[in-house]
């Protein structure tokens, strides 16, 4: 199964963020980046599909040079090769939406003829959930969200969804197909000294976005539909309540707090 | 010849009376020296048989690229204190030791005794036992045979103490796997016993056919050993003063990783002259297993069946094969269970140097991606994420900073406080830094965080993630070197250790010392608490073992009251089950090693524990509260200087809340 996995370069989750002088992003001095968490679930899948089936599994990643780092950790934990689709600096896809971005992503990775590609459910930074979606109806594929297992049935899929409020879908799709991938169902395998060695051989192919634009016009930034308008730090509040009663009535009324109002268990 | 004057001449005292020599066997026929020379060469033939391939397969195994042989002073004086003195051997176990070292200086008083013995059957009369001519002759027969004799008796009672200990006090250490006894060695110690005997037994005859049979009888005991040694366990008679004299040269040492083929101990092709060296020296004593806490709580890890499983190998398949190390001939579960504690390596007497070859084992599997662990997954990948071995937000170690006030390190003040992981992360590693900054602002000492701290790579480096412990020594020492720390001190021996001695491989580190260094330096002007209570410290693995260090942490924690022992303690301190990456992972198998060493410590009556380490600190308070309620109070000794402090001055503190 040749399976393609879209990853992105984001702020670590624990940066300390500063919000820049113009207030449309963050200030990405001092920041370090790491793996999208759901695309480090996506790719977790398509490895472990790799190792259960046989194939071959791409990475193709959207991102200024930076992002190189992030690819070579794919392909020390077992990625094949990747596409690495460059901008030449940081404001360059800025001006793309989540549709300019899903198109260039389309185009990169037509002609792989993927017989799945996977993305994470959504990006730690702006998290639109949309990429992958975009990317199925532009490559002309059927689509699931959310998944949290896929197993291979037949000539398909079948797919673990989540819903809401702890519901779940089993959903059986035809192949090719794009899956975007929720975090959290299956274990990370670390990167090891010996992937990451095997990394440095293996090919990492850089399609400039300038090229892939002056080769397709239609992929072009257009005016976008959707414009980041203000960025601001979360603001903090801090609620504290004590619980009483015996031991036994306090754990059981937190219990209720922590599965109906805070909602985490 | 001169036996006649054995009694008559008691010029030397009422014991060694002089001259002692053999008694002289007579002549040999031409067929008897044909005969002597063929046994001879028959038994170097079978000696070689098996020594010349366990030679190959140490010649042939690969080279220690990182080995020097530097400090020939050290080595001289290891040599001489471990190999000649027997002082490893002597100290663990006095009495079978000494026995041991009985057994040893009678071969080395016998190495002329024996040269001399087997000239006398070629007609030769090297140390003049026959012809007392020339003052060389007569020093030694008028004394060398005599003190020959005197260690072949010392050597005679020792073998046959020895023989009776292990064949019928039978101690569970000297067992095999499969609870065999070594039968080779009850052989070796009948043929030691026969040569001492037929020696001293030469001494009372008088010439004539007696002496002539006794001699015959010394020879072929001697020729029959020899063989045997290559064949048994006794090959460390060969081996392990060369194990001793050729070690690293200091305790755990990690070698680098060589090259990009090189992901530790993976396959037979990765073993190298050193380990197979030390594989081949293993004289299964057993004491590495006797004190491995692992082994003792029921876990399946033998430190003893890791080396010989080595042993095993390299006889099957030999030191070029790409068989994985980890399968048939060790398991990989057992390497994992290891806590790193050294108290293997500290004690073995014949120089084998169990943590290189143990986190070697793991450095193989981890870097391949072999080992697969939940545990051992979310803790590298937290490392990889968070840089912190808990897995927290860099954010909440901000948030500590901030609330303790505690200065930021800008170049003007003289140490770098380390928090760690522990101290920075963990609710009681934060109170002991607490306790720690306390004392140091009492003392007037000036302090500094780094602003960014990342986990020293401690338990990535004991469970052999080399990638992950590379990136996090870089990035560190890279912060270090830019705001131009000179010093270092920290709270954990663990954050210590890795700083000063591992990553050394990366780049030249600040000196660091750990507090209780720091706090006893400044002993006098802490105060001193008169109370009654007993205080028992427990000697962390990695400050002890590791450091040498077990004054300093005493001396403070004294202040809280009068010093009592644990039965284990100092060097033979047993592990509180956290070192060796061992705190991340999963539920041990069998009892816990914290919960036995805090009974180890409340069994002292003392009324409160000492600690010196934030993860002992933390295995033991959950041992504790196990345990039940009437448990002894469990203090940092940072915790106890700090509350002599307070408790030096009600009044202020009085003073200050109200």
């Amino acid at each position: 199964m040749k399976i393609i996995v879209a990853i992105k370069q984001v702020p670590e989750r624990d940066a300390r963020i500063r919000i820049d002088s113009g207030n449309k992003w963050i200030d990405l001095e001092d920041v370090e980046f790491s793996m999208n968490e759901s695309d480090a679930y996506a790719l977790e899948e398509a490895l472990q599909l790799k190792e259960a089936h046989g194939g071959e599994v791409i990475v193709v990643s959207a991102g200024p040079e930076r992002a190189g780092k992030t690819i070579r950790e794919a392909l020390a934990k077992g990625a094949d090769r990747a596409i690495h689709l460059q901008s030449s600096d940081e404001t360059e896809l800025a001006a793309y939406d989540a549709l300019g971005v899903a198109r260039l992503l389309a185009a990169s990775i037509q002609d792989e003829k993927a017989d799945l590609v996977l993305t994470g459910l959504q990006s730690d930074d702006l998290g639109l959930g949309q990429t992958g979606v975009i990317l199925a109806e532009l490559l002309g594929l059927p689509h699931a969200s959310l998944i949290l297992k896929i197993e291979v049935a037949g000539n398909g899929l079948k797919v673990l969804r989540e819903l809401e409020d702890g519901w779940f879908q089993h959903i059986e799709l035809a192949t090719p197909a794009v899956l975007t991938i929720q975090s959290g169902n299956t274990k990370l395998r670390y990167a090891t000294l010996m992937g990451i060695k095997k990394a440095k051989t293996k090919e990492v192919r850089v399609i400039a976005v300038a090229d892939l634009v002056a080769s397709d016009p239609s992929l072009k930034p257009t005016a976008p539909s959707v414009v980041l308008d203000q960025v601001k730090l979360p603001h903090k509040q801090r609620s504290t309540q004590l619980l009483g009663g015996s031991p036994a009535e306090a754990a059981a009324a937190l219990v209720e707090k922590l599965q109906f109002e805070v909602r985490v268990i | 010849m001169y036996v006649s004057t054995f009694l008559s001449l008691p010029s030397y005292g009422a014991f060694l009376v002089s001259p002692i020599v053999p008694a002289d066997p007579g002549t040999f026929s031409i067929i008897e020296k044909v005969l002597l020379a063929v046994l001879i060469m028959l038994s170097v033939v079978l000696f070689w048989l098996r020594f010349g391939v366990v030679l190959d397969k140490i010649l042939k195994s690969r080279r220690d690229p990182s080995f020097r042989l530097t400090h020939l002073g050290k080595r001289a004086w290891d040599f001489f204190s471990e190999v000649i003195c027997q002082s490893k051997v002597i100290r663990q176990r006095p009495l079978p030791g000494l026995a041991h070292a009985f057994v040893f200086w009678a071969f080395l008083a016998f190495a002329l005794v024996t040269t001399n013995h087997v000239a006398t059957g070629f007609g030769l009369d090297l140390l003049g036992s026959r012809n007392r001519s020339g003052w060389v002759s007569i020093a030694f027969s008028d004394v060398y045979f005599g003190l020959a004799g005197l260690f072949a008796v010392a050597c005679a009672i020792s073998i046959a103490g020895l023989f009776v200990r292990r064949f019928f006090a039978r101690p569970t250490w000297l067992a095999r796997p499969d609870h065999e006894l070594s039968y080779e060695s009850g052989v070796i110690a009948g043929l030691i016993f026969a040569l001492m005997a037929t020696y001293l037994a030469s001494l009372y005859v008088g010439s004539g056919p007696w002496a002539h049979g006794l001699w015959w009888a010394h020879t072929l005991c001697l020729l029959v050993f020899l063989p045997l040694v290559p064949h048994t366990k006794h090959l460390h008679l060969v081996l392990s003063p060369f194990t001793i004299f050729f070690s690293r040269g200091s305790f755990s040492a990690i070698p680098p990783l060589e090259g990009d083929e090189d992901f530790g101990l993976v396959a037979g092709k990765d073993l190298t002259q050193l380990v197979t060296l030390q594989a081949y020296s293993c004289v299964e004593c057993g004491r590495c297993t006797e004190h491995c806490p692992a082994n003792n709580t029921g876990k399946i890890l033998n430190p003893k069946e890791v080396v010989l499983g080595l042993r095993s190998y390299l006889n099957d398949l030999g030191p070029a094969s790409e068989e994985p190390l980890l399968g048939k001939y060790n398991s990989q579960e057992a390497v994992f269970e290891c806590t790193t504690c050294g108290a293997c390596e500290f004690q073995c007497p014949v120089g084998i140097e169990h943590l290189p070859i143990i986190v070697g084992l793991r450095r193989g599997a981890t870097n391949t991606g072999a080992w697969e662990d939940d545990y051992g997954g979310k803790l590298f990948n937290a490392l990889e994420r968070n840089s912190n071995a808990l897995g927290m937000s860099a954010l909440e170690r901000d948030k500590f900073v901030q609330k303790q006030e505690l200065p930021i390190f800008d170049g003007s003040q003289e140490y770098c406080l380390w928090l760690g992981c522990m101290g920075g992360y963990d609710p009681r590693g934060r109170e002991i830094i607490s306790s720690f900054v306390e004392v140091m602002r009492h003392l007037g000492a000036t302090f500094g965080v780094l602003r960014k701290e990342k986990c020293t790579g401690d338990p990535a480096r004991r469970l052999g993630n080399d990638l992950v412990f590379q990136q996090l020594a870089e990035a560190n020492l890279e912060a270090l070197q830019q705001q131009k720390v000179k010093k270092i001190v920290s709270i954990c021996p663990h954050c210590v250790r890795t700083i000063q001695e591992d990553w050394k491989e990366f780049g030249l580190p600040p000196e660091v010392e750990h507090h209780s260094e720091f706090l006893a330096r400044h002993r006098a002007e802490l105060p001193q608490s008169n109370s009654n209570e007993k205080v028992v410290f427990h000697d962390p693995c990695y400050l002890g073992r590791y450091r040498n260090v077990y004054d300093e942490p005493r001396s403070i924690a004294s202040l809280a009251g009068s010093l009592v022992e644990a039965e284990r303690s100092r060097e033979r301190s047993f592990c509180c089950g956290a070192g060796g990456g061992l705190a991340f992972l999963g539920e041990e198998q069998g009892e816990r090693v914290s919960h036995n060493r805090a009974q180890q410590l409340v069994a002292t009556g003392a009324t409160t524990i000492g600690a010196a380490c934030p993860f002992c600190n933390t295995m033991f308070r959950d041992a504790l509260a196990a345990s039940g309620d009437n448990s002894p109070r469990l203090l940092d000794i940072a915790q106890i200087a700090a509350n002599q402090i307070k408790a030096a001055q009600p009044a202020q503190v009085a003073a200050s809340e109200n």
